[in-house]
C-alpha cells in the first residue's frame, strides 16, 4: 500500500516537471480550448467537418441504405474522433497529478496519512465537473448514435449539430446574448405559459363539450393557444362558438405583444453586445501580427498620426474611451477598440507580453496620458512609450514613469513659430521638410553589409550624381540604438554596415539609392 | 547683422507661452496681448507685461500703436474663431501685415489662409510627424532634435546674398560649401522667380546679389562665412 502510494507520488513529480508532458498538455489546451491560438481554427474546421459529414451520412440512412464503408466511416472513424476528443478535453481540464502532490503536501504538514480514498474520490470529483458541464453532457449524448442497437438514440444525431456551437464563434455569442437576458426572457416565458394555460382552459370550457368537433381533450385546447398566441394560426382548429372568438381575439393581441418583447429583448441584447463583438474581431484581427503599434485617442493628433502610421505601413490598432471617437476610427477603416486604456484589461488581451511594440498616449488630458503611460510601463516595461503633454511639470512626471517620449505639440509649435519671425524662407523649409507635403523629404538610409557605399569614404561618393544632400550620419552603435550623429562628415569618414545616412532629396533618389542597397 | 522685428503675439495659452519663450530667446521685442476674458496664468519667473484688449474693437487694436510695417503679428488666440476674426481685423487695419496664426487642423489652416493670414503654423503637424519617425525613421527623427527641436549648436538659417559678394555671379557647384562646414539645402534664385528651390543638385543655380541661400550649420562655421561674405563684400 505504502509502496503504491510513494509510486503514484513519484509519477506525480514526474509530470510535474516533464518539460515534455507539459508541453504537450499544452499544446493539446491551446488547439482544443485556446480562441487566441492560430491554428485552433484548423482544429475547428476538422471537427466541423466531421460533425456534418455524420449528420449527412444519418440523413442519408433513413430513405436510402448508405454503402458499409461509409457507414463503417461514421461507426468507427467519427466515433472515435468524438471519443478521443472528449478525452482529451477531460485530460486538459485539470492536471491529476497536482492533486495528488497538493494532497501529499498538505498531509505531510498536519503529519497526517495520505488517504488513498479520498485522494481519488478528489480527482474523480475534479473530473465529474467538467463531465457535468453542459457542452460535455451534449460531446457525450453526441457519441451515442454510435451505437446501433438501438434506433431510437439516433436521434441524438441532433446533438452532433448542437457539438458545432463549440467550434463558432458567432454562434456561441448568439447564446451569450440568450444567456444574458435570461431573466427577462424567463419571464416572459411564464407569462406566455399563464395565457396560454388561461386560454385553453377557457376554451375547452366553452367549446369542449362537443361544440367543436376539432377539440377532444385539453391537449388539444392548449395546441390551439399556442398556435394562436405565437400568430402561427394553422386554422386546423378554429372557435366557433362568440365566447371561443372572443378569448381568440384577447390572445391574438397578448401574442403580437409578447412577440414584439421577445424581438425587443433580443435585439437590444444584440446591440449590448455589439461592441463587445467587435473588440473581439479586432482582438483577433490584430492577433495575427507581429509587431503593433497602440494608439491612444483618436482626437486631432491622434487622427494625424494615424495617417502618417498607415502611410508608412506600421500595423496599429486604435483605443478610445469615447464611442463615439471608437466609431469615428472605425468607420475610417482602422482597427479600433472602445476601451478604458487605463486598465490592463484591453493591453493584455492585444498582447503586451510580445506583441505591442509602441504605445502613443495621444488624448488632450495630459493626466489620462500619464495614467496610460504608467499603466502600460507597469505591464511591460520594454514597450516604447510615447506620450503627449502640454505642461513641464507634468512632462517632469511622466519622466519620472520612464516614458520613452514625452511630446509638447505647443513647444513643438512654438519652436516652429519662433524660427518664421527672423527667417521666413527657413521656415517654409523646415516646414516643407517636416511636414513632408512636397516631394523632397528628409529620410534616412541604413547602410547594408557589402553594399557600394560600405566601406567606403564620403569623398568617394557622389551624392551629386544620386541627386541627394548629405546631412550627417549616424554611426552604428552597439544595441538598437543610434549612435552618435556626425554632422556634415568629411571627405575621409569611412561609412560601414549598419550606419545611417540621413539625406534629403527626391522621395524618388531616396528610393534610388535604397534599391542599390 | 540684420534688425529683429518686433513682435506682437495675441494669446497667452499653452502655445503661446512657448512662443513668447522661444521668441524672447531668439532676442525678439514682444508685447503681448489678451482678450478681456482670457485668464492669463501667473508667470512668476518671467516678468511678462500683458496688455489686456477687446479684440473686437479695431479702436483697442489701434491704440497699441503698433508699426504694423516692422512688426509680425502672432495670432495664437485658444479660441480658432477668435483667431480667424484677429486675422480678419488685422488684414482690415493692416492690408501688408505680417500675420501668423495657429491652426488645429486642416480645415482651420484653409480658413485662415482664405481669411490673410501669411503663414500658419499647425499645432499637430510637426508633432505628429514628429510621433510618426521616431517609430519608422528614428535617425531622421534625431538629426531634426539636433538641428531644428534641441537648442545646441546646429542651426538652420537663412541668409540672403548682398552685392558683391565672394559668391556674386558663381555657380552653387562651383563653391565648396561642405568643406567650409556648410550644407546648402535650398535656394530662392531670383532668375528663377521668387520659388524655393532645394538643391538636391537638379539644377545648377547661379549666385546672384538678393538671392537667399537656406543652410544648415554649426555656429563657428556660420559666423566665419558670414564674415567672409561681409569681408569680401567690403572689398
Amino acid at each position: 500500500m505504502k509502496q503504491t502510494k510513494h509510486k503514484l507520488l513519484s509519477f506525480a513529480y514526474l509530470l510535474q516537471g516533464s518539460k515534455r508532458y507539459n508541453n504537450i498538455k499544452n499544446f493539446v489546451y491551446d488547439l482544443i480550448e485556446n480562441d487566441d491560438y492560430p491554428y485552433k481554427k484548423y482544429f475547428d474546421f476538422f471537427m466541423i467537418f466531421v460533425i456534418l459529414s455524420s449528420v449527412t451520412l444519418l440523413v442519408m440512412d433513413v430513405k436510402q441504405h448508405i454503402p458499409v464503408w461509409l457507414d463503417n466511416f461514421d461507426l468507427y472513424f467519427v466515433t472515435t474522433v468524438f471519443v478521443v476528443e472528449y478525452l482529451l478535453r477531460m485530460w486538459v481540464y485539470s492536471d491529476i497529478h497536482k492533486i495528488i502532490i497538493d494532497e501529499y503536501e498538505e498531509s505531510s504538514y498536519f503529519d497526517k496519512r495520505v488517504s488513498l480514498l479520498s485522494l481519488f474520490s478528489k480527482i474523480a470529483k475534479d473530473k465529474w465537473a467538467y463531465m457535468s458541464s453542459f457542452a460535455a453532457i451534449i460531446d457525450l449524448i453526441a457519441i451515442l448514435p454510435s451505437y446501433r442497437g438501438l434506433r431510437v438514440l439516433r436521434v441524438f444525431v441532433l446533438f452532433r449539430a448542437f457539438k458545432m456551437l463549440r467550434y463558432t464563434k458567432s454562434l456561441t455569442g448568439f447564446l451569450y446574448v440568450l444567456k444574458n437576458k435570461k431573466f427577462e426572457l424567463m419571464t416572459l416565458l411564464t407569462l406566455s405559459t399563464f395565457f396560454i394555460f388561461i386560454a385553453g382552459i377557457m376554451l375547452y370550457v366553452f367549446e369542449g363539450d362537443n361544440d367543436n368537433p376539432n377539440i377532444h381533450n385539453l391537449f388539444d385546447a392548449f395546441y390551439w393557444a399556442l398556435i394562436t398566441i405565437s400568430t402561427v394560426g394553422y386554422g386546423d382548429i378554429a372557435p366557433i362558438t362568440p365566447e371561443g372568438r372572443i378569448v381568440t381575439m384577447l390572445i391574438i393581441f397578448t401574442g403580437i405583444g409578447l412577440i414584439s418583447f421577445v424581438t425587443s429583448i433580443i435585439v437590444s441584447s444584440f446591440n449590448e453586445r455589439l461592441g463587445v463583438l467587435r473588440e473581439d474581431r479586432v482582438v483577433q484581427e490584430v492577433g495575427k501580427k507581429k509587431k503593433l503599434t497602440v494608439i491612444c485617442g483618436y482626437g486631432l493628433l491622434g487622427r494625424l498620426v494615424v495617417r502618417g502610421l498607415e502611410k508608412e505601413g506600421v500595423e496599429f490598432v486604435i483605443i478610445d474611451s469615447s464611442e463615439e471617437m471608437a466609431a469615428l476610427a472605425y468607420n475610417d477603416g482602422y482597427h479600433a477598440i472602445c476601451a478604458d486604456a487605463t486598465k490592463g484589461g484591453i493591453f493584455e488581451k492585444l498582447g503586451i507580453a510580445d506583441r505591442i511594440s509602441h504605445v502613443l498616449c495621444l488624448t488632450s488630458d495630459d493626466i489620462q496620458n500619464a495614467f496610460i503611460a504608467v499603466n502600460v510601463k507597469s505591464l511591460n516595461e520594454k514597450v516604447h512609450v510615447a506620450a503627449r503633454c502640454s505642461d513641464h511639470e507634468i512632462a517632469t512626471k511622466m519622466e519620472c514613469a520612464h516614458v520613452d517620449q514625452v511630446i509638447m505639440p505647443e513647444e513643438v509649435a512654438g519652436m516652429m513659430g519662433a524660427v518664421y519671425a527672423g527667417e521666413p524662407v527657413a521656415f517654409e523649409v523646415l516646414l516643407s521638410i517636416i511636414e513632408e507635403k512636397e516631394k523632397t523629404q528628409i529620410n534616412e538610409i541604413a547602410i547594408a553589409e557589402g553594399s557600394f557605399l560600405d566601406n567606403k569614404a564620403i569623398g568617394e561618393v557622389d551624392f551629386e550624381r544620386l541627386r541627394l544632400i548629405l546631412l550627417g550620419v549616424f554611426k552604428r552603435s552597439e544595441g538598437a540604438k543610434l549612435g552618435e550623429f556626425i554632422f556634415n562628415p568629411s571627405d575621409e569618414f569611412v561609412l560601414n554596415a549598419g550606419d545611417n545616412l540621413v539625406c534629403i532629396g527626391y522621395s524618388s533618389a531616396v528610393a534610388n539609392l535604397k534599391r542599390k542597397m | 547683422m540684420k534688425k529683429l522685428q518686433d513682435i506682437v503675439l495675441f494669446g497667452y495659452g499653452s502655445f503661446g507661452r512657448q512662443l513668447y519663450k522661444n521668441l524672447r530667446s531668439r532676442g525678439h521685442n514682444v508685447k503681448v496681448v489678451v482678450g478681456m476674458d482670457d485668464y492669463v496664468e501667473s508667470e512668476s519667473d518671467t516678468a511678462v507685461d500683458i496688455t489686456h484688449i477687446n479684440i473686437k474693437r479695431n479702436d483697442d487694436i489701434l491704440a497699441l500703436n503698433i508699426n504694423a510695417a516692422e512688426s509680425i503679428f502672432y495670432c495664437a488666440m485658444n479660441k480658432t474663431a477668435n483667431n480667424l476674426f484677429l486675422v480678419l481685423t488685422l488684414k482690415s487695419l493692416y492690408p501688408e501685415a505680417n500675420v501668423i496664426a495657429n491652426s488645429n487642423s486642416n480645415e482651420t489652416t484653409r480658413k485662415l489662409k482664405y481669411a490673410g493670414a501669411t503663414s500658419v503654423i499647425d499645432l499637430y503637424e510637426a508633432t505628429s510627424r514628429r510621433i510618426v519617425n521616431v517609430l519608422t525613421k528614428p535617425a531622421v527623427s534625431m538629426a531634426l532634435d539636433e538641428i531644428v527641436y534641441k537648442q545646441n549648436d546646429l542651426k538652420m538659417l537663412e541668409l540672403e546674398l548682398q552685392e558683391n559678394t565672394f559668391l556674386e555671379g558663381k555657380y552653387v557647384s562651383e563653391i565648396q560649401f561642405r568643406q567650409m562646414g556648410i550644407i546648402l539645402i535650398a535656394i530662392i534664385d531670383k532668375e528663377l522667380g521668387y520659388e524655393l528651390v532645394f538643391t538636391d543638385h537638379r539644377i545648377n543655380h547661379k549666385l546672384d546679389a538678393g538671392d537667399i541661400l537656406v543652410i544648415v550649420a554649426k555656429k563657428k562655421d556660420i559666423n566665419k562665412f558670414q564674415e567672409m561674405l561681409v569681408s569680401k563684400s567690403s572689398v
